[in-house]
């Protein structure tokens, strides 16, 4: 029993004293004001649907998943949304593997309220074939370190994974047409879900028979607060859950008062995760371009792997511009261009778009989905090397890469002679026009 | 024969990070010599190699031993620490000083300590004490009293804020010649501190806001050189306006 005594946080009689006679002056112990949200970072997976927020100490992971399964009798046309927690040991001593204990039930349930019953996440689209098959969508949130306020952070991450979530598209077919394809996701793009709003949560914490209250609790000042509430809105100023929990009560001017600093609150949070989801997809879009270029790159460093990283790296480094990427991501790459140009031209060859096989290409190529959604792209930036792209994939695929290429080549003067830059240039045009044709 | 470039008889390690693994000392290349080893340290036949991560250290002419900094403390005897009460049992407190198992600490053990007038803490009071007994199995023991049986600044510590930071951060803070971060606040703001080596520090002055400013300096000085942590702290105070 020692050693679990051992092992607990605990609080003296000097903090519990401190914070409170802080707060009387209306400052925190770590410097914020009383209304203001500790620095929040929200990052993303490799996977769609997987997300990492950081809410000052605080540090919880989202994943979101979705399988086909048979829906529920009473809704046979809508898919479903089930969140689950699991709240580490690691994250704070006193939480305890298995059987998940009251505080996770708890934060399971106000997510699950703000998310699933205030019709956040559109279920009616996830139905494929009515009263046979949908899509039930988990979320799962682990709690990686308690920090205070796992509630709002574990909100945001649920929102973040799910604004990134893909799932499969799937049609009906078949030889009865009841047969349901799901898909690969090389072969078609995978579909986000609609999501209608955000609800976002905000914890308050109320000391001194609350006269004063706090937004964004840390785990000191939660384990000293007197009550805690939490309450979802989105950025219409819908609320979509109360959640009060502990001892005293709250006075119901309070609580109006807490809904309408919520709603800003909420506004303020639903700009950043957007943000955030934005430029996570803009990187992820142009990904998918970039590989167009380095494929023909792709093959001048000698490990697929290590040049596949390269030309990641260069990607997330370099603007959006069509031009000046290619360039650099060549001019990054040594060269053993020579040996590995009669290869690269090999694979554009192979690759046929039309054909409806997917391509055999190590790098899993989304070329085929660019030619089919390329009207699909997220950002401005993609919408513009989409266009350049797109005529030219139509037509000569291999002529523009190429094209492209040489063009690469041409500016990669400077660390070999100009002999060694234009050699390789003739030897890919020849070869080039020789597939086109 | 795997011999490092660390393995000569002064051994070029000193003062840099060093992992568990590294070859500090070749015995066998040194002629008859006392080298005392301290924590971190291992004799492994003829070499001497590293246990903990951290920084090795000389202390001329010849203790050797590993600093390295940790969020849990390994009781270790004659060692200020700062506890918290968690139970009071008939003849010692149950104590918390963030080691593997409780500390206890006997109710005599104060200045002037008899039956009659056992102190009362209760759950949650922060002590000031020193370790007295260390084993690696058994609790841990400690005392409010010195060496002497005086107080010396023992016993509980009132008021105040009291935070937790590695083992690292609180070895920086005792250091002489004093630390530059609170040298830094010290030049413009009237506080005391006490530091546990078990990584927990205590901070009082007059207003919240100075005890606030005090313990966000401290916290966020572990990973910067002096004149940064001077930098930092004037910036604060800067801030703060406490010119």
């Amino acid at each position: 029993m020692e050693q679990r005594w051992a092992n607990t946080s605990r609080l003296t009689i000097n903090e519990k004293q401190f914070i409170e006679e802080a707060l009387r002056s209306e400052i925190r112990v770590d410097g914020r004001r009383l209304y203001d949200y500790r620095r929040l970072t929200i990052k993303f997976g490799r996977e769609d649907g997987s997300s990492e927020v950081q809410l000052g100490e605080t540090h919880v992971m989202a994943f979101v998943t979705g399988q086909l399964m048979q829906p529920y009798r009473d809704r046979p046309n809508e898919g479903t949304l089930a969140i689950f927690t699991e709240f580490s040991p690691m994250a704070d001593p006193s939480f305890e593997p298995g059987r998940p204990g009251e505080a996770a039930i708890e934060l399971g349930r106000v997510i699950d309220r703000g998310l699933r019953e205030s019709r956040a996440v559109d279920m009616e689209s996830l139905c494929v074939v009515a009263g046979k098959s949908v899509w039930a969508i988990r979320v799962d949130l682990h709690i990686i370190d308690n920090g205070g306020n796992l509630i709002d952070a574990a909100n945001i991450a649920a929102l973040a994974a799910l604004s990134t979530f893909r799932r499969p598209e799937c049609s009906v077919g078949g030889d009865d047409n009841q047969e349901i394809i799901v898909h690969d996701p090389e072969v078609r793009d995978p579909i986000p879900l609609t999501i209608h709003h955000f609800p976002i949560a905000v914890t308050f914490a109320f000391f001194q028979e609350g006269n004063t209250l706090v937004i964004d609790p840390h785990y000191k000042e939660e384990a000293v607060s007197g009550v805690r509430m939490t309450v979802t809105v989105n950025s219409n100023g819908d609320v979509c859950t109360i959640q009060k929990a502990g001892g005293e009560g709250i006075l119901s001017g309070d609580v109006m008062r807490c809904l309408r600093i919520a709603s800003l609150k909420a506004s303020e949070m639903t700009t950043k995760i957007k943000e955030a989801v934005e430029t996570y997809n803009a990187e992820v879009a142009l990904k998918k371009v970039k590989r167009h270029p380095s494929l023909i790159a792709k093959k001048i460093t000698v490990p697929d792997v290590e040049m596949k990283e390269a030309s990641f790296q260069k990607t997330k480094e370099l603007s959006a511009d069509m031009e000046n990427s290619p360039n650099q991501t060549s001019t990054s790459l040594t060269t053993t261009k020579d040996r590995d140009t009669n290869a690269s031209i090999g694979r554009p060859l192979n690759w046929d778009p039309y054909s409806s096989s997917a391509p055999a290409i190590v790098s899993s190529s989304t070329l085929p989905e660019l030619v089919g959604t390329s009207k699909d792209a997220n950002e401005d930036q993609m919408m513009q090397t989409d266009e350049e792209y797109d005529p030219n994939l139509k037509k000569d695929q291999i002529a523009s890469a190429t094209g492209v290429s040489s063009g690469i080549h041409k500016q990669n003067s400077p660390p070999k002679s100009l002999k060694d830059a234009v050699k390789p240039k003739h030897k890919r045009k020849k070869n080039a026009e020789r597939g086109a044709r | 024969m795997d011999v490092d470039t660390g393995n000569m008889t002064q051994t070029n390690l000193v003062d840099k990070v060093v992992v568990p693994g590294d070859v500090v000392l070749d015995l066998t290349k040194m002629e008859n010599q006392t080298i005392k080893l301290g924590s971190g340290l291992r004799q492994d036949c003829d070499y001497i190699s590293v246990m903990q991560a951290g920084k090795l250290r000389l202390s001329k002419p010849n203790k050797y031993w590993v600093e390295s900094s940790q969020k849990r403390y390994v009781p270790r005897l004659e060692d200020t620490v700062l506890g918290i009460v968690v139970e009071h049992r008939s003849d010692n407190f149950l104590v918390d000083i963030k080691a593997p198992n409780l500390a206890f600490l006997p109710v005599l053990a104060f200045e002037g300590g008899t039956r009659r007038n056992i102190p009362k803490f209760e759950t949650g009071t922060l002590i000031y004490a020193r370790v007295v007994k260390a084993n690696g199995i058994m609790n841990p023991e400690l005392s409010c009293t010195d060496a002497s049986g005086k107080a010396a600044e023992f016993g509980q510590l009132k008021n105040g804020y009291m935070f937790e930071t590695s083992t690292g951060l609180a070895r920086m803070l005792l250091s002489s010649p004093t630390c530059p971060v609170l040298e830094a606040l010290g030049n413009k703001i009237s506080f005391e501190t006490a530091v546990g080596l078990n990584g927990r520090v205590w901070v009082n002055a007059s207003s919240p806001d100075d005890v606030i400013l005090v313990s966000n300096a401290i916290m966020r000085s572990e990973f910067l050189s002096g004149t940064q942590q001077r930098i930092m702290a004037e910036k604060l105070l800067e801030r703060l306006q406490k010119s």
